[in-house]
């Protein structure tokens, strides 16, 4: 490649970079500025004094006795929405990838009828926009008597997950040649131990790839937080974190300070998951 | 030691039947190849005996045992798929031994097998490696290394060589019956390639359409086909095959009484095969040669191609040495060597003797 063309890739690949990194950026920033500079102008780019007053708050914050009489501040919660939202997250996401793997599997391995349907019909029911589902899916959870409950929201994000999942499973088990477990049952090993020593260890990047998609959209989901929960201290995250606006005034400090804590696991697992994606893959096993 | 006996086993597929009521002796320490084009079933019988499929009727035994109600794992054989099937998440050492481990043989043991398998096919350097990072040699090798690593009592093999370069293929050939010879384990070779059968085999099982057409030695096959499918399948270039009258116990082709004697009991209407190296071109006017002119000429190396058109739409092959100067359209004569004349019945197919 000419350098020219070189050095303009790169320059419009910077410009992007930065564009899309800006809004993070800017989060961390504000959450260690001190309330004084938040609303200076201009605005600073990176905080003068940095304090972590907003992050102590947050973690802290539940164990600070309140003045009388001024009732609980919703930042004594924080620690309460971030387990809710581990909790339902890595619940709903076991579930999903539990079911997608199985029902993938025996969609590729074994024959009965309808078997060609399932994951286009699956892969349909996960292109209906999922604000569809969730009156009709509440309606469901208050006569089951769930509202308001970490398993409905654990149920809700199952029902949005496991299609595309399922979907991602089925197309990557059509890759695993069948002949590695006839090989494998020749060798003397069980359906169980095919299935485990070498199917599921071939279809590991699969299952990643399918934990981090369900894992996002259960962490990120905002409606059915709104929608299914109630109590302060049962809300996910996404909806919590908006009870740091109120009528008169918004914490813009543990805003920023939540949403960068909100994005870090996320980043973390991506960055260490990331690795595995590519791993492993079927490819070479059998002839190529 | 083990032979194998199929004795009338069927398979179908929907209403697709692969496999009719066939029957199959594979002796103890032989090397059997199962020839025949795709779709003739040969693929179909060698994962019935493996067991990783069910037949709809017959038996399979293994010496005394009946097998066909075991599962693949339980009849201890190997098997060498075309695709080699390594487990691709698994380092080459623990391809080799994955039968040993599920079978719970202690891992020194198993080390000590892996060991003495790699130094055989000369593979020992690739121990640590994934699959992805051999070549298709070498996968070959390591497929070959599983299936040995267990001492089975039959190796089954589904066209281990028809991914491999010509040049590595006829290499492995030679391997593969080397390693036969010195193990003796009864080995049962699917192939299309009839020059795999024909070089490897100590027994050829021709089939098609589910039927097994003629079991044999190479020989055999190659000199005594049972009948027409055989005669047209096994030689390169292929057999000449014609239609050819019984005419008072002389043969006679395209209107050109030959001076070969036949057994007047013969039907009148017969097929007559003969391969090309024992077919001569002539000058026109021999006597007891059938008269044509040269359809097409065609060089293949030391020997050349002749065909001559001696009747419309009948054409002989053949094949003569390459200096033998033939230019298309000339008047030439053919003669039939008749002590290699093959007769067939036009209707059964079946071989009749002269």
């Amino acid at each position: 490649m000419k350098t020219w063309v070189a050095a303009l890739l790169y320059a419009v690949l910077s410009a992007i970079t930065v564009v899309v990194c800006f809004p993070l950026l800017w989060a961390i920033s504000t959450s260690l500025k001190p309330k004084s500079e938040i609303f200076r102008w201009p605005p600073t780019l990176w905080p003068e004094n940095i304090t972590f007053e907003s992050y102590r708050e947050l973690l802290f914050g539940g164990a600070v006795a309140s003045a009388p009489g001024a009732g609980v501040p919703p930042s004594a919660y924080f620690l309460d929405w971030f387990a809710n939202s581990v909790i339902v997250s890595v619940g709903s996401t076991a579930i999903s990838i539990t079911i997608a793997t199985l029902a993938a599997y025996s969609l590729t391995r074994f024959r009965f009828w309808g078997q060609r349907a399932v994951p286009y019909i699956a892969i349909l029911g996960y292109m209906v926009p999922s604000v569809i589902f969730v009156f009709p899916m509440f309606l469901t959870m208050v006569s089951l008597d769930l509202t308001d409950t970490l398993l409905s929201l654990i149920l809700g994000y199952v029902c949005i997950t496991l299609p595309f999942c399922l979907w991602l499973m089925w197309a990557f088990f059509r890759g695993v040649p069948i002949e590695i477990e006839e090989a494998a049952l020749v060798d003397g090993a069980s359906r169980l131990q095919v299935f485990r020593q070498v199917v599921l260890p071939v279809a590991l990047p699969g299952i990643i790839a399918a934990s981090i998609f369900s894992l996002i959209v259960s962490w990120n989901d905002y409606l059915f937080g709104r929608v299914f929960m109630n109590s302060m201290e049962n809300l996910p995250l996404t909806v919590g974190v908006m009870h740091f606006f109120d009528g008169t005034h918004v914490d813009w400090g543990l805003m920023m300070a939540s949403s960068v804590l909100m994005t870090l696991p996320m980043a973390i697992l991506f960055g260490f998951m990331q690795r595995h994606l590519v791993a492993g893959f079927g490819a070479g096993a059998v002839k190529g | 030691m083990t032979d194998v006996v199929v004795r009338g086993l069927s398979k179908s597929f929907g209403s697709n039947n692969v496999l009719k009521a066939l029957d199959l002796l594979v002796p103890s320490r032989q090397f059997v190849t199962l020839l025949g084009p795709s779709g003739c079933g040969k693929t179909t019988l060698l994962r019935l005996i493996a067991g990783l499929e069910r037949g709809n009727g017959g038996e399979i035994l293994f010496g005394e045992n009946r097998v066909d109600h075991l599962p693949p794992g339980e009849r201890n054989i190997a098997m060498v798929f075309q695709s080699y099937a390594l487990y691709p998440t698994m380092d080459v050492a623990r391809n080799i031994g994955y039968g040993l481990e599920v079978r719970r043989i202690p891992k020194p043991e198993r080390s000590e097998k892996i060991s003495t398998v790699a130094k055989v096919l000369e593979i020992g350097h690739l121990l640590l490696r994934k699959p992805k990072q051999l070549s298709g040699g070498q996968r070959q090798r390591v497929a070959l290394g599983r299936a040995m690593a267990r001492r089975p009592d039959i190796f089954l093999m589904d066209e281990p060589l028809s991914n491999l370069d010509a040049k590595l293929r006829s290499a492995m050939r030679g391997e593969l019956r080397r390693f036969h010879l010195d193990l003796g384990t009864t080995t049962i070779y699917v192939t299309h390639d009839q020059l795999e059968a024909m070089t490897m085999s100590d027994l050829v099982v021709v089939m098609n359409e589910g039927i097994v057409q003629q079991i044999g030695t190479p020989e055999e096959v190659y000199s005594k086909p049972a009948n027409l499918f055989v005669a047209g399948f096994i030689g390169t270039p292929p057999m000449n095959l014609f239609p050819a009258t019984n005419s008072d116990g002389f043969l006679k082709v395209a209107n050109t009484t030959l001076p070969i004697q036949i057994s007047s009991d013969l039907p009148r209407e017969l097929v007559i095969g003969i391969r090309p190296q024992e077919v001569s071109v002539v000058s026109t006017g021999e006597p007891g040669a059938i008269p044509g002119k040269v359809w097409m000429v065609e060089l293949i190396g030391s020997e050349r191609l002749i065909e001559v058109e001696i009747a419309p739409k009948l054409r002989i092959t053949a094949e003569v040495r390459a200096k033998h100067r033939a230019a298309i359209d000339d008047h030439v004569a053919v003669r039939l060597d008749p002590t290699h004349l093959h007769i067939f019945d036009p209707v059964t197919g079946k071989a009749l003797s002269a």
